[in-house]
């Protein structure tokens, strides 16, 4: 005779991934770097804003460049004289917090001020995986259409900072950049909207006075809670 | 493709859970995903129950996927409960303050998946 038996697990499957991305965190505020996670579709200008970044932030910077099998952003950074490590997803659309956790391995911690983490080209699946970050930035640019805001609801709801990129084409591609500009405020009212023409250097200082602001407040505050990186909550920090 | 490391999760709870309980076989798994998941729940079922029929312990498990509701705080009037998911006009829904149509709310519930139970086969005690 067999017998049946109801076992209860509720496992949260998200669970294993919140975990090490705590871990991560842990690690990266041991060495006092402030880790910003660029999420953003392929093309909007992720690996060119870093780039800018690392020329312009005056403190050293990490980077974890996440590509699904090639080198090329790696490369790209490279050549700015930063520390680099390519995460390749493989066919995943996605990073996720055991990655980075080995590519913080191959960085030399004790030397960044900043690690800049580059996602996967993609506007829906690293919403859900924390990376263990500060801060997660999304960049769009107008030339993807001036609906892909609105299109993609989380994404843009669950970052502390976006960036309308590539404004100076907004004409040539008949998008309106004050369209874009509205629906993200629409979806995440609390948060900045910065719009840049990064190949003309517009909007990049205010994007630097973002970055350092975050984390000024963030170093204010990292000794009073375990940051949780729920983003929501993090919102009620930047009133 | 995120559906397939979710499913990959489940399924590897499920199989571990079943193994921890001296299963002889998985009839049925429970399986909650939140509105606000970001995944197909179609797919993640495809997947997993391609998954499921290549282990023998799992391969006649029946699955029950069930959505659950999306609970909210209102940051603008204070409302708790469950929110308006609006997917009207949007390739993925939105929420809603149900009180004040606010967008300035607070999740607290419904982005999670679950594995909330399986039943499972076991030899009786006393063979």
């Amino acid at each position: 005779m067999h017998k049946i038996a109801d076992v209860e697990i509720a496992k949260n499957i998200m669970d294993a991934n919140d975990r090490l991305a705590h871990k991560n965190l842990h690690l990266l505020e041991d060495h006092d770097i402030f880790c910003i996670d660029f999420v953003g579709a392929i093309g909007s200008g992720k690996t060119a804003l870093i780039e800018d970044l690392i020329d312009n932030l005056d403190e050293k910077v990490g980077v974890l460049a996440g590509d699904i099998i090639s080198d090329f952003d790696a490369d790209r950074i490279k050549s700015h004289n930063a520390p680099v490590v390519g995460l390749n997803t493989g066919t995943e659309c996605h990073l996720d917090a055991h990655l980075v956790g080995h590519g913080l391995g191959d960085l030399p911690l004790d030397d960044i001020d900043y690690l800049f983490i580059e996602n996967v080209g993609n506007l829906i699946c690293p919403v859900d995986f924390q990376l263990g970050s500060h801060m997660r930035i999304v960049v769009v640019s107008v030339t993807e259409g001036d609906d892909t805001v609105e299109k993609h609801p989380y994404i843009f709801k669950d970052s502390d900072l976006i960036i309308i990129n590539k404004i100076d084409l907004a004409d040539a591609v008949g998008a309106s950049t004050d369209k874009m500009v509205a629906d993200a405020k629409k979806l995440n009212p609390d948060v900045k909207v910065i719009t840049t023409s990064l190949k003309e250097g517009k909007g990049l200082d205010e994007v630097i006075e973002a970055i350092k602001d975050a984390k000024a407040h963030e170093a204010e505050h990292h000794h009073h809670h375990d940051h949780d990186h729920e983003h929501s909550h993090d919102h009620d920090h930047h009133h | 493709m995120h559906e397939f490391a979710m499913a990959q999760g489940i399924f590897n709870t499920v199989l571990e859970t079943a193994q921890a309980n001296d299963a002889i076989e998985v009839t049925e798994m429970v399986i909650e995903i939140g509105k606000l998941a970001m995944l197909n729940p179609e797919q993640l079922k495809f997947m997993l129950g391609v998954m499921c029929e290549g282990e023998e312990l799992t391969k006649n498990a029946e699955m029950i996927i069930k959505t659950v509701d999306v609970e909210i705080k209102c940051h603008n009037c204070g409302f708790e409960g469950i929110g308006n998911v609006d997917d009207s006009d949007h390739y993925a829904p939105m929420i809603l303050c149900p009180e004040c149509e606010s967008h300035r709310v607070q999740v607290i519930n419904g982005k999670d998946i679950t594995v909330r139970s399986i039943s499972i086969e076991k030899e009786d005690d006393e063979n």
